[in-house]
């Protein structure tokens, strides 16, 4: 019986050895299309580089006031994200390589790149959502945070970060859904906490807006004073500071 | 280095008349201020052949001697208070269109101008390219430009004028027609709005200055009431300035000769109310910090901590951190260390800190006009820090 044991477990790990075998060449494959096409389009990237500082792109875009794209990427010029797009997209290509060259080396029926090709689209999109995501909530956070301050809203930070949570929760919602992963399980955990998070902010809102909201009927209302009223008294306004 | 001659010329009765080819172009205004800045200028140009442009219809029982041009501007301003692009570009084709060797524009409120300072503007813009009016404020009128407009314009680009944005403007032809040229890009570019930044235009093109006291005057105030956003609008188009001159104002050397600073004495009026102000600035403090340290050095910053925990009392920007402060602003604008429009925005309570300071200083008897002096020297003796900077922004980030 112990014979027979150990045959089964030789000839099992023979088997399995022999699938590693002949998956780690289908696995070089995929690092190698992987890493070459990496190091293209770091080669890419530097080259586009140096040919935009060269055209002085940034400064000829800068000069026709086409500040959106700019706007939105801190601290990053125009020619710094064309060439990190090209070299990620050449990244990516080797992503798609990589996988299909998996498939080619891999020997058997299985057909993976069949499957994993529309996976790693979603993938990607689900990446690109995420980024956008990020981007946009942090850049309202800055937005409601300097906007708050600046109208002395002692609940700024609150409010800003409430704000950057709800975009970042909705993205995450999609995320995953474009991912179809959880499926009504995130539907409805994203639903909750949604509007749990709104129901939050209406309430700090309305109750400590309360005082701004009173203060500015008073303002309208001070703009048509209501003649032979003995008891109204005008809004005084606050001493004359002219900053301009 | 671009030479100009700034001088000042005083205001004077001399009845010494205004060569003829004179355009005078006006903003809008209600019919009654309309009828009176006529009257003005009829006093103004007695007897002489001057051309008034105005978007206003005319009176029909006037009787005005001056020649007038009703014209339709091909789109309302949504910046009424300054002066803006279009209305150089206007101005510029009525004067080529009547052929004005000279013009003069005359902002919102212009009625409140004087005969005797509507006469020495024409009389400048006869002899020089670029007028600018030197206006007599009150203690608590103008803090814009003195915190930030007059004192940058000065040490970046060498200039003496005091209101680098005012809105009574005499202009030679060929100034006219140096920013109508700036004026159509930006139109093209879809910002008829956009604020033309005279001064500099006329030193990076080499032209002569002076500045005319004009006295005081009412001043049109910006339709959004809100000092963030108007705030922004300035000191953003300000900053789009310096950084299209860079190759100009960092070549520029040299220091003005020290304008006469009125002696007028210390102002002891009600203290003004500081304290919205010190509030504003202590919650962005607690709230903007991040914002901040991304553009200011450690040094600035713990300049701003003792500053928020001064008493109102003792609130004291010292000049050199307001110097370093607006300096780093201009930077971060053109490095968009963050989005420019966030930048601007955390610029205002910085700005309010100085107010209260400014404010807090004349009301312990200091004479507001040496303090802007002062803080312009300050500007003056920081600009090879500003220009390293600019050069080299890698060698220091915070």
């Amino acid at each position: 019986m112990w014979q027979q044991v150990e045959l089964a477990l030789r000839q099992s790990a023979h088997r399995v050895l022999v699938k590693l075998a002949s998956f780690l060449p289908a696995l070089v494959a995929l690092l190698l299309a992987v890493i070459v096409l990496a190091l293209i389009g770091a080669g890419l990237a530097a080259l586009l580089r140096r040919t935009l500082i060269a055209a002085k792109f940034d400064e000829r875009l800068a000069r026709n006031a086409i500040a959106p794209i700019s706007d939105w990427s801190p601290a990053n010029s125009p020619t710094a994200l064309l060439s990190r797009v090209v070299f990620w997209g050449c990244v990516l290509i080797g992503c798609f390589i990589g996988i299909s060259a998996f498939d080619a080396a891999y020997p058997g029926d299985s057909q993976i790149s069949v499957f994993v090709f529309p996976y790693v689209t979603h993938a990607i999109g689900a990446v690109l959502l995420l980024i956008t995501g990020t981007v946009i909530a942090r850049f309202l956070e800055r937005s409601v945070l300097i906007g708050a301050v600046n109208a002395k809203l002692q609940y700024a930070r609150m409010l800003s970060l409430g704000i950057k949570w709800l975009v970042l929760v909705l993205t995450a919602a999609m995320v995953l859904d474009h991912l179809q992963i959880g499926g009504a399980v995130v539907e409805l955990a994203f639903g909750i906490l949604f509007g749990g998070i709104v129901l939050t902010l209406a309430l700090a809102v309305g109750l400590g807006s309360r005082n701004i909201v009173s203060r500015s009927l008073e303002r309208s209302a001070s703009l048509d004073p209501i003649p032979g009223d003995p008891d109204y008294r005008p809004h005084t306004p606050p001493e004359n500071l002219r900053h301009f | 280095m671009a030479s100009t001659e700034t001088k000042v010329n005083p205001d004077a009765a001399s009845p010494s008349g205004v060569s003829s080819g004179l355009l005078v172009s006006l903003a809008p205004l209600p019919q009654e201020s309309f009828e009176l800045i006529l009257g003005n200028l009829a006093l103004a140009f007695r007897g002489e052949d001057v051309l008034v442009a105005s978007p206003d219809v005319a009176p029909q029982s006037s009787g005005s001697p001056l020649r007038l041009l009703s014209y339709s501007p091909a789109t309302v301003s949504g910046s009424p208070w300054i002066l803006t692009a279009a209305d150089y570009l206007l101005t510029y084709k009525l004067a080529q269109e009547h052929q004005m060797s000279a013009c003069i524009l005359l902002g919102g409120e212009s009625q409140s101008l004087s005969p005797e300072a509507i006469r020495a503007l024409a009389r400048s813009a006869q002899q020089y390219d670029l007028t600018l009016a030197h206006y007599d404020l009150g203690p608590h009128e103008g803090l814009v430009n003195a915190a930030i407009l007059y004192p940058v314009t000065r040490a970046l680009f060498g200039t003496r004028p005091r209101f680098p944005l005012a809105i009574d403007v005499g202009l030679s032809l060929k100034m006219a027609g140096r920013l109508a040229a700036a004026a159509q890009r930006s139109i093209s570019a879809g910002q008829n709005d956009a604020i033309l930044w005279t001064l500099s235009e006329a030193v990076s093109a080499n032209c002569t200055i002076a500045e005319v006291t004009v006295g005081t005057r009412t001043f049109p105030q910006p339709i959004a009431a809100d000092l963030n956003a108007v705030l922004a609008q300035v000191a953003g188009s300000l900053f789009a300035d310096v950084e299209a001159k860079a190759s100009f104002w960092q070549r520029a050397r040299g220091t003005q000769l020290p304008a006469s600073v009125a002696s007028s004495a210390p102002i002891v009026d009600s203290p003004a109310d500081v304290a919205s102000m010190l509030d504003a600035f202590r919650l962005a403090y607690t709230n903007l910090q991040e914002i901040w340290s991304l553009v200011l050095p450690p040094n600035s910053l713990l300049g701003l901590k003792k500053l928020s925990l001064a008493n109102p009392e003792s609130f004291r920007m010292p000049d050199n951190l307001w110097v370093r402060i607006v300096y780093d602003f201009i930077l971060a604008f053109r490095l968009r260390t963050i989005n420019r429009g966030h930048l601007l925005g955390a610029l205002t309570p910085l700005y309010l800190a100085w107010t209260a300071s400014h404010l807090t200083l004349i009301s312990s008897g200091t004479s507001p006009e040496k303090h802007i002096q002062d803080l312009a020297v300050a500007f003056e003796t920081d600009k090879p820090y500003f220009v390293a900077r600019w050069r080299w922004p890698d060698r220091f980030n915070p």
